[in-house]
């Protein structure tokens, strides 16, 4: 029943403006794909192109080799759920989960079976005869995500499905959707601009910008090895510091204003005094007050969270960066004091100067 | 409101009752007049005759299956054209959808009555289109006049109602409903007939609903066209004005017939739009998208066409308003502007002129002022007073424009409320007309603004009165000046309850083309009428400046 979703050069022009072009992408049978960016970076615009509410200005989209670029929508047999759920308010919940089978000129007593079947997946089956007005936003959801999967499409599609909804509810959604896709084992895209969602329930996450993939990787390998500063910042808190490249007999690493740090993992092409941008995330700093090597910085201020201390630190070009350490490590550092810090630099991140390319052996 | 607040005689409360005592005045009173003479006979006893002489003569009860017949026809075929037309202009790219936009509103702003005597211009037993199609074809067409003329006005004249508020319904559809619908499979039709034409049932109702009772209870088209074809508010007037056999009791027991009719049509239509409304935020609103070759065509075809024939009558007067008339009201051929002379510039007849804009500009300042007041005192001061008053204002809602007149001169023909003949009566019978309409945009209004805006200004020094006046007035301000504006055309173009209260000193453009086309004076009735639709036309481009959008609910 899965189906992979073959994506080859699409371009798609509003009027003048072209919002994507020339995009390429390929999503696994049986996938939990997302697509994930700021706002305006054409996720929307290229989920609605694989539906079939966008035209194709250029390019195919195929379901395994069949072309859908010039299939209407309503033959293309694909589910969706809608960013407002697109509940049909003159419609009960069983009502608006038959919608799609009785299209499909289904027997009154098969659609009655799926139906009950369905909405026991998604556990609203007492819900059954409510009108929405009647529902929670967490149980329109599940209506909304009944009705796409009960006509057993070739591939679901979800257009930032859980903005709407509270922030405990939203955990509470994406791990009911994460386990139902599963359960059905459909070929799912996913869309949202939040990206602790995207890394908790995807196979695999599209990082895209300005109309342009930046980079397709599992969400673990996204967040420790971003292909570019974009990513690295999107995703997640990355501190950025200018660097230059060292090599010496002992081996090759990274100065960061005077200090310098061994690496081991720096890819073969790096240049020598080659300046580079080194991505930090603010757990990977080591922090110390005594021993007085590393980057010289002095505490701006502190903010307690519990489990962490998360610090601001002024260095010596007036570049602030943040720094998280674990609370019951140190006792709090005051505001004023001069620090030093060091990096786990199995962890970091280095890309060239433009922040276009990363420069780490393995990725 | 609380214990000590209603001990004290603030501001809110005074005006409460103020405007409660003019209502019960100017409402209450005339209806339960018109009520009281309807049971009470010429000798002073409690009588159901006149009920029951109604009913027993085929004369007089199938006047009101004639009115029936032509209202729900003209209804119905509103009603559809109505929605097609507003889906069309929605969901497709028409050139020139703005100008459309303001045509329609335009055709339907002009009072019915002169559509039909346009269109008897047109189609009328000597009208220009018979003479052609009689000139042209071997049958004799003899004019369209009774059951397909009323209709013919009243479906032209009032699809433009349907098309507004089904427009405005069709804006704050969610577009994602449809494309949900699409995505399970729906063809074209299939989401149409399954999604959009189910959500914006309430709308039809409510705006179908005005228009039955607009048509259900307006005279003067009927009176034109209809000939032999007698309706339920023709044969009302008749028995009020008549020259032969008037009888007052009979009359009143006709307007409690009509009254009680709308009120039953109100409540259905309030029970109706309750079990059927839906909240819907629109994310997404539909866009018109752009179709090509020959349904193109077709379609840019009858949304012209459509347009073109509701706005035929104003054309046809415009037009006529330049032509020279010999006597009979035949056009001798060639331009003049004698009518114009004849009506704007002869002492006998532009005062008509001056008393609808100066009738028509004092109502709009009561109806705004008590609007607002009204409006405000029933979302923010709720009390048992004030729901009373939102609900008495709400009252001439269903009572029809006839039925306000006569009642008004039964009840103020005499000493110590001797008003009858004055501007005075016909500017409050106005305001009344208008009110309830004011007061829902009000209302609407209000709703939008938060309490909480008030509270600070409050927080932060003022007085209630202080806020109410530098707060929350304000923020109203555009919303009810373009509700004021629309006031303002609708009332310019008032004839039903005009008719019945003016004298010659009180005499308004409305009733001053009704008398010339009485008289076959079609010169000056075509340059009144004209007079009338370009300050319409003027009124329209100023509340679109104001509100600065294009839709309009009226």
């Amino acid at each position: 029943m899965s189906v992979a979703i073959n994506i080859e050069n699409v371009i798609k022009r509003f009027g003048k403006d072209t919002i994507i072009d020339g995009l390429s992408l390929n999503i696994k049978e049986g996938e939990f794909f997302t697509l994930l960016g700021p706002s305006g970076c054409g996720k929307t615009t290229l989920l609605r192109m694989i539906i079939g509410f966008n035209s194709i200005e250029g390019g195919e989209i195929k379901l395994d080799e069949k072309l859908i670029n010039h299939i209407p929508t309503n033959k293309r047999n694909m589910g969706m759920v809608f960013q407002n759920y697109a509940i049909f308010p003159h419609m009960s919940v069983k009502d608006n989960v038959a919608f799609g089978l009785k299209r499909k000129k289904m027997s009154k007593q098969e659609i009655d079976e799926k139906v009950d079947e369905i909405l026991k997946i998604v556990k609203i089956d007492h819900l059954r005869d409510r009108m929405p007005a009647k529902l929670s936003g967490g149980q329109q959801q599940r209506v909304a995500l009944a009705r796409a999967i009960v006509i057993h499409p070739e591939v679901l599609l979800m257009d930032e499905p859980l903005s709407n909804l509270d922030a405990k509810l939203r955990v509470e959604m994406r791990n009911a959707i994460k386990r139902i896709q599963q359960q059905i084992g459909i070929t799912t895209v996913y869309v949202t601009h939040d990206q602790e969602e995207a890394l908790a329930v995807s196979d695999r996450i599209a990082v895209m910008n300005g109309g342009v993939i930046q980079q397709i990787d599992t969400p673990k390998r996204i967040y420790q090895r971003p292909a570019n500063t974009f990513v690295a910042t999107f995703i997640g808190q990355s501190n950025i510091l200018d660097g230059s490249i060292v090599k010496t007999q002992a081996g090759s690493g990274i100065k960061i204003f005077d200090a310098f740090f061994a690496m081991e993992n720096l890819s073969e092409n790096c240049a020598y005094m080659q300046k580079v941008s080194v991505s930090i995330r603010p757990e990977e700093f080591i922090l110390s007050r005594d021993n007085k090597e590393g980057i010289k910085g002095i505490i701006k201020s502190s903010v307690f969270l519990g489990i962490n201390t998360n610090y601001f630190i002024e260095l010596e070009n007036g570049k602030e960066v943040e720094v998280i350490q674990a609370s019951d490590s140190l006792e709090a550092i005051p505001d004023g004091s001069t620090v030093y810090l060091n990096l786990q630099t199995d962890k970091i991140n280095v890309f060239t100067d433009d922040g276009t390319k990363n420069l780490i052996r393995w990725v | 409101m609380n214990g000590t607040n209603e001990k004290k005689l603030n501001i809110w409360n005074i005006s409460t009752f103020v405007i409660l005592a003019f209502a019960v005045l100017f409402i209450i009173y005339p209806m339960v007049l018109i009520l009281y003479k309807s049971v009470i006979s010429g000798s002073g006893q409690l009588s159901f005759d006149y009920f029951s002489k109604f009913f027993q003569k085929k004369y007089y009860w199938s006047t009101l299956i004639n009115s029936f017949k032509v209202t729900i026809v003209a209804t119905a075929i509103s009603t559809i054209l109505g929605l097609i037309m507003a889906y069309l202009l929605r969901s497709i790219v028409i050139k020139g959808n703005k100008y459309l936009n303001i045509m329609i509103v335009m055709s339907y702003l002009s009072p019915p009555f002169i559509g039909a005597y346009a269109w008897i211009q047109l189609l009328g037993r000597n009208g220009f289109i018979t003479r052609l199609l009689n000139n042209i074809l071997p049958v004799k067409f003899a004019g369209i006049y009774g059951f397909a003329g009323i209709v013919l006005v009243f479906s032209l004249q009032s699809f433009p109602l349907v098309y507004m508020y089904t427009s405005g319904a069709l804006k704050s559809l969610d577009n994602s409903l449809v494309e949900a619908a699409e995505s399970l499979g729906c063809n074209l039709l299939d989401r149409v007939r399954l999604i959009i034409v189910p959500l914006v049932t309430p709308t039809l109702l409510a705006s179908s609903l005005l228009v039955f009772m607009r048509v259900f209870s307006d005279f003067g088209t009927p009176m034109l066209i209809g000939e032999g074809y007698k309706t339920f508010p023709v044969m009302i007037y008749g028995q009020f004005m008549g020259e032969v056999n008037t009888d007052d009791h009979f009359a009143a027991a006709l307007c409690v017939i009509i009254i009680g009719i709308t009120l039953l049509l109100f409540f259905l239509q309030r029970f109706l739009s309750a079990k059927f409304t839906y909240a819907m935020t629109a994310l997404k609103p539909m866009e018109a998208v752009k179709i090509s070759g020959f349904k193109n065509v077709l379609v840019h075809l009858l949304v012209y066409g459509i347009v073109f024939v509701a706005i035929l009558p104003q054309l046809t007067v415009i037009t006529t308003s330049f032509l020279k008339t010999g006597s009979g009201g035949l056009y001798t051929g060639g331009f003049t502007l004698e009518n114009y002379y004849n009506t704007l510039l002869s002492k006998n007849n532009n005062s008509a002129i001056l008393n609808t804009y100066l009738f028509g500009f004092a109502a709009i300042v009561i109806v705004v002022v008590l609007g607002i007041i009204i409006s405000y005192l029933s979302a923010r001061k709720r009390s048992f007073f004030t729901s009373t008053l939102d609900t008495l204002t709400m009252l001439p809602y269903i009572i029809p424009g006839s039925v306000l007149g006569i009642a008004f001169l039964y009840g103020f023909n005499s000493r110590p409320l001797l008003l009858s003949g004055t501007a005075t009566l016909m500017i409050i019978s106005l305001s009344v007309r208008r009110m309830p309409y004011t007061i829902r945009s009000s209302t609407a209004i209000i709703g939008q603004i938060s309490p909480s805006v008030e509270e600070a200004a409050v927080s932060l020094g003022c007085n209630e009165l202080q806020s109410f006046l530098k707060i929350t007035v304000p923020m109203m301000l555009t919303g009810v000046l373009s509700g004021a504006i629309m006031s303002w055309v609708t009332l310019i173009s008032e004839l039903s309850s005009s008719i019945i209260l003016y004298t010659s000193k009180t005499q308004t453009l409305t009733v001053a083309i009704y008398a010339e086309v009485i008289r076959s004076s079609f010169g000056n009735a075509a340059a009144y009428s004209t007079i009338l639709t370009v300050t319409s036309i003027l009124s329209l481009l100023v509340f679109f400046k104001i509100s600065g959008k294009n839709d309009i609910s009226i």
